[in-house]
């Protein structure tokens, strides 16, 4: 049996929202708001605040104090190994991005580290890898589509993934359809084992940002403006460094160009 | 197949002096704001990591901020396009609040940046300043990248924005401020109190 997919019923209920609440534009007399709201890029604000408002309660009753409770309880090592052991197991799917957005220096490093960390670092639980040369990095397939050229679209805010655009949207669906371990085995235990991955996955991502969403929170006057120029601003941010992570793989035996240095 | 070659050329020799004259201007650019964001750097360090009480340490950090930090003009583009249609009483009310915010908010992390270390990158000229990139490393915490924006104001360096990790703090704070206002109907009024409600419940 296939495992749910709860997006798949999420994704025409967010359709049929997103239509029936559209945010109502300045007129075009009042410029500088005109301009702003062109800026804002948000036509589904309504709808968006909608389910920050959802997420927010969600956060609150049910993965905050999850977050905080696994950070009381697991020691500070163990959480890093979790940690660990939850980045080799998505290092694959960066290895295919790395590729796909056509950066082999990223793509080497990727494929060196799942290597290294998988035997040496006892199945992923140390990151032997970073202390030999090979940094973590993580490409999505969101940075992907961007790489390609495909536009980021207006904000989205979805429910229980937050923050989002359409690429963003499209790129999350398909790293999740396209994760080579969502492909391996059937069966009770491996859904079981499934989830229970992206369950920590969310316990480990939230434990770690604790401290920065209640300062937002916490000091800025409308957190859902805030948090979307946050989301924008970082993903942007990722983008330009990916473009920028042009460096090739040429072995060192292999003659240089004429009048280049490395 | 080119080989290292380890002594210097004669064309290298003859372009040289070229080389310093063409790199003396941006270069002394790029450094007295690499040197000013190194001097601000120690002095906090210092500060957070010295073994006074955390009021003293709150009261170094504010003087700091007014030495080294253009608050006026972060509070200008904070308030964006609004800052136009503010009326002069509001402008000196919204500066001064401005202000308590920022330093509040820099003083209620005084605690968690204990053990706080520093290493300065590259500094690269951009069309508002010079943009400084430092590395920030805390106990038990991944290792951040924070981009200072240093521009001379009436003269002195001074910086004009922090960007951690991609995102800059000036533009979050006007997207927030802006879209506070555009909820309460344009008026510049509701944002001042809203401010003066952050002050009086954190201060």
């Amino acid at each position: 049996m296939r495992a749910v997919r709860p997006w798949k019923f999420l994704l025409p209920a967010l359709a049929g929202l997103a239509l029936s609440a559209c945010a109502t534009p300045p007129p075009a007399s009042h410029k500088q708001a005109r301009a702003e709201f062109e800026r804002t890029n948000d036509p589904l604000e309504p709808t968006n605040r909608v389910f920050y408002k959802v997420n927010n309660v969600l956060d609150e009753a049910l993965l905050r104090p999850a977050a905080v409770a696994y950070k009381d309880v697991l020691p500070d090592p163990a959480r890093e190994g979790v940690h660990n052991v939850l980045t080799n197991l998505a290092t694959p799917m960066t290895l295919a991005n790395d590729m796909l957005s056509g950066r082999p220096r990223l793509a080497g490093t990727s494929f060196m580290r799942f290597l290294i960390n998988t035997t040496l670092g006892g199945l992923g639980l140390f990151d032997v890898a970073a202390k030999l040369g090979y940094p973590a990095h993580s490409t999505d397939f969101g940075e992907t589509l961007a790489i390609w050229g495909v536009p980021e679209g207006p904000y989205l805010y979805l429910p229980v993934f937050g923050p989002s655009d359409p690429r963003d949207a499209l790129g999350e669906g398909v790293g999740i359809a396209g994760d080579p371990l969502g492909w391996v085995g059937t069966g009770t235990v491996v859904t079981a084992l499934r989830w229970s991955r992206t369950g920590i996955s969310a316990l480990d991502a939230r434990s770690r940002v604790l401290g920065e969403i209640s300062a937002v929170k916490r000091t800025a006057l409308d957190p859902y403006a805030t948090f979307r120029s946050l989301y924008r601003q970082h993903r942007r941010a990722q983008i330009a460094k990916l473009r920028a992570a042009t460096g090739g793989t040429v072995p060192a035996w292999y003659p240089a160009p004429q009048g280049t240095h490395p | 197949m080119t080989v290292p070659c380890p002594l210097p050329t004669r064309r290298a020799v003859l372009a040289l002096p070229a080389a310093l004259v063409l790199a003396a201007g941006p270069a002394r650019a790029a450094t007295a704001p690499a040197a000013f964001i190194r001097a601000t750097g120690e002095a906090l360090v210092k500060v957070l990591n010295g073994p006074d009480p955390e009021a003293e340490k709150s009261a170094a950090l504010q003087r700091i901020i007014d030495a080294r930090v253009d608050v006026a003009g972060i509070a200008r583009f904070c308030l964006g396009r609004f800052w136009r249609v503010a009326t002069p009483a509001e402008r000196t009310e919204y500066e001064k609040l401005f202000r308590r915010v920022l330093v509040l908010n820099v003083t209620a992390k005084v605690g968690a940046y204990k053990g706080v270390a520093f290493a300065i990158g590259r500094a690269v000229p951009r069309a508002e300043g010079t943009m400084v990139a430092t590395t920030v490393t805390r106990p038990g915490q991944a290792p951040a990248e924070v981009d200072w924006l240093v521009k001379p104001v009436d003269g002195r360096d001074r910086i004009i924005d922090v960007v951690a990790e991609g995102t800059s703090l000036r533009v979050t704070q006007r997207s927030d401020y802006a879209s506070y206002i555009s909820r309460h109907g344009g008026d510049v009024g509701a944002l001042i109190a809203a401010l003066r409600h952050q002050v009086g419940r954190t201060g």
